[in-house]
C-alpha cells in the first residue's frame, strides 16, 4: 500500500519540483548617472525604475526600465537639456536587461551581460560585475554600467565650448523581492 | 483488511486532491501572466533589431515610419509588433517592458515635444553665447564711463569730457544695450516646457533678470539725461547723476547671473 502511495505521490509531485521558475520584482532602486565636465561634476538620480526578473531553465533575465525624464540632477534647466540631448521625448524609457546564469545568483558577484536601450540605440556590455547582497527574502543587486555618450550616438553637450566627458557611467542599485 | 484499504484510498484521494490543487494554482498563475503580458503588449511596443529573442524599448513614430509602415499610425504599428513578439516567444521566460506597469503616457514617444526641446536648446545656446559676448562691450562701457563724465566741483571750473570719449562711451553703451536685448530675446522666446518647475542654479539666474533687466532700461535713459545736461554746460544732477551707480548695479547683477547659472564650478582643467 505504502509503495503504491509513494509511486502515485511522485508521479504527481515530480512536475511540481521540476517547476523551477522564479520571478522577482523590483522593490526599490536608485539609478545615478555621472556626468563630468572640467567645470562641473553632475549626478542625476532617479528612483522611479521598475523591474522584473525571471529565472527559467537555468538562465535569469532581469529587466529594469526608467523614464528618462525622471532623472533629477538638482537643476531643472540641466535636466531638460539632458532630455533634449538624449532624445528623451522621442525615446522616453531607458531599459536595462541583465542576463546571467541562475547558478551565479548565489555568489556575491554576478557577471552579467547587459543590454541597454537608450536614446534609440542599443548597447551591449559583457561580463559586467554586479554585487549581490541578500537581506531576508530580499536581494540587493548593484553595479555600474560603463555607458558612454558615443555608445548611444549622443552629441556631447558642451559648456563654454568644452564638451562633457564621453563617459557617463550609470550606477544601478536595486533591491528585489520574490513575486 | 477492507477498512485498511478504504483508509489507504482516502489518503490517496486526499493526496491527489492536494497536489491537483497546487497544480491548478500554478496553471492559474501562468494563465494570469499570459493575460497580463498580452494586455501589456498593447501598451508597449517591443521589436529589437539587435536581439532576436528579447523585446526592446519603444520605437519612435518616425523610425517605425522608416521601416515601411508609414501607412499605419504609430500606435497601431507598435501594437502589431508587440503581438508578433508575443507569438514568437514565451512571455514568461523573459520579462518585457509591458510587464512593468508603465502608463502609456510614460512610454509614448512625443516627437512634438522633442522638436520643442531641440528648439529650446538651440535658442538657449544662442542666449548663452550672446550673453557671454555681451560682457565685453558691457565691461568696456563701464571702463570708459569715467572718461565720459564732466569733472569738477560746484563753483569750480568744470572739465568737460572730450567728444571722442563721450561718443565712444555712448557707442559702447548702445552696443551693449542692443546685444543685451538680443540675448534676452532668445531666453524670453525660447519654447516653454509645461509642468517644469525651475529648480537649482537657474532660479537665481532667472531672478536676477528682475535686477539687470530694469537696469538695462534705466541706465541708458539716465545716460541720455546726463548727456543732455552735459551738452547744456551743466554738471550732471538730479536723477541723471545715478547713471553711473545704475550701470554698476546692472553690470554686477548681470555678472552674478552668469556665475549663478554656472554654479557650482569645479576648476580642474588640469585633470584628464
Amino acid at each position: 500500500m505504502n509503495r503504491k502511495f509513494s509511486i502515485v505521490f511522485f508521479l504527481f509531485a515530480l512536475p511540481l519540483f521540476a517547476q523551477t521558475d522564479a520571478q522577482w520584482v523590483l522593490d526599490k532602486s536608485t539609478l545615478t548617472y555621472h556626468m563630468s565636465h572640467p567645470m562641473h561634476e553632475v549626478n542625476g538620480v532617479s528612483h522611479e525604475a521598475k523591474g522584473k526578473g525571471i529565472c527559467h531553465a537555468g538562465q535569469c533575465s532581469f529587466l529594469i526600465a526608467v523614464p528618462v525624464k525622471s532623472f533629477d540632477s538638482g537643476d531643472s534647466n540641466r535636466d531638460l537639456h539632458m532630455i533634449e540631448a538624449t532624445r528623451g521625448a522621442q525615446f522616453p524609457i531607458v531599459s536595462l536587461r541583465a542576463q546571467f546564469s541562475e547558478a551565479a545568483i548565489t555568489g556575491p558577484t554576478i557577471y552579467a551581460d547587459l543590454e541597454v536601450q537608450f536614446a534609440g540605440q542599443t548597447a551591449h556590455y559583457s561580463h559586467v560585475p554586479l554585487q549581490r547582497v541578500t537581506e531576508g527574502n530580499q536581494v540587493q543587486i548593484s553595479g555600474t554600467v560603463p555607458a558612454t555618450c558615443s555608445d548611444f550616438k549622443i552629441d556631447r553637450p558642451s559648456f563654454l565650448t568644452v564638451p562633457i566627458k564621453n563617459e557617463i557611467p550609470v550606477r544601478v542599485e536595486t533591491t528585489w523581492r520574490p513575486m | 483488511m477492507g477498512a485498511c484499504r478504504t483508509t489507504g484510498l482516502k489518503r490517496l484521494a486526499l493526496c491527489c486532491f492536494l497536489i491537483s490543487t497546487t497544480r491548478l494554482c500554478v496553471a492559474q498563475e501562468v494563465q494570469n501572466a499570459t493575460v497580463m503580458s498580452s494586455v501589456a503588449a498593447t501598451i508597449v511596443p517591443t521589436q529589437s533589431s539587435n536581439s532576436a529573442d528579447l523585446p526592446s524599448a519603444p520605437e519612435p513614430a518616425d523610425e517605425i515610419a522608416q521601416t515601411g509602415r508609414a501607412d499605419q499610425t504609430p500606435a497601431t504599428a507598435q501594437k502589431q509588433q508587440g503581438q508578433t513578439n508575443q507569438q514568437q516567444q514565451k512571455p514568461e521566460t523573459t520579462p518585457s517592458l509591458g510587464d512593468l506597469g508603465f502608463t502609456p503616457q510614460q512610454t509614448q514617444a512625443d516627437a512634438q515635444m522633442q522638436a520643442r526641446l531641440n528648439e529650446r536648446t538651440h535658442m538657449l545656446k544662442v542666449h548663452q553665447t550672446l550673453g557671454l559676448i555681451t560682457t565685453i562691450p558691457m565691461v568696456a562701457t563701464l571702463i570708459t564711463g569715467p572718461q565720459a563724465k564732466a569733472k569738477g566741483r560746484n563753483g569750480e571750473p568744470i572739465t568737460e569730457p572730450t567728444a571722442a570719449n563721450l561718443d565712444f562711451h555712448i557707442a559702447l553703451g548702445g552696443l551693449t544695450s542692443g546685444m543685451y536685448w538680443t540675448t534676452a530675446y532668445y531666453a524670453i522666446f525660447a519654447p516653454k516646457i509645461p509642468d517644469v518647475k525651475p529648480k537649482g542654479a537657474i532660479r537665481l539666474h532667472r531672478d536676477l533678470e528682475w535686477v539687470h533687466g530694469p537696469g538695462m532700461i534705466i541706465t541708458p535713459l539716465l545716460g541720455i539725461m546726463a548727456y543732455k545736461q552735459e551738452n547744456a554746460g551743466e554738471k550732471v544732477h538730479g536723477f541723471a547723476s545715478y547713471h553711473g551707480p545704475a550701470a554698476y548695479v546692472t553690470a554686477a547683477a548681470y555678472g552674478t547671473s552668469i556665475v549663478a547659472v554656472s554654479w557650482p564650478i569645479h576648476w580642474k582643467f588640469w585633470e584628464k
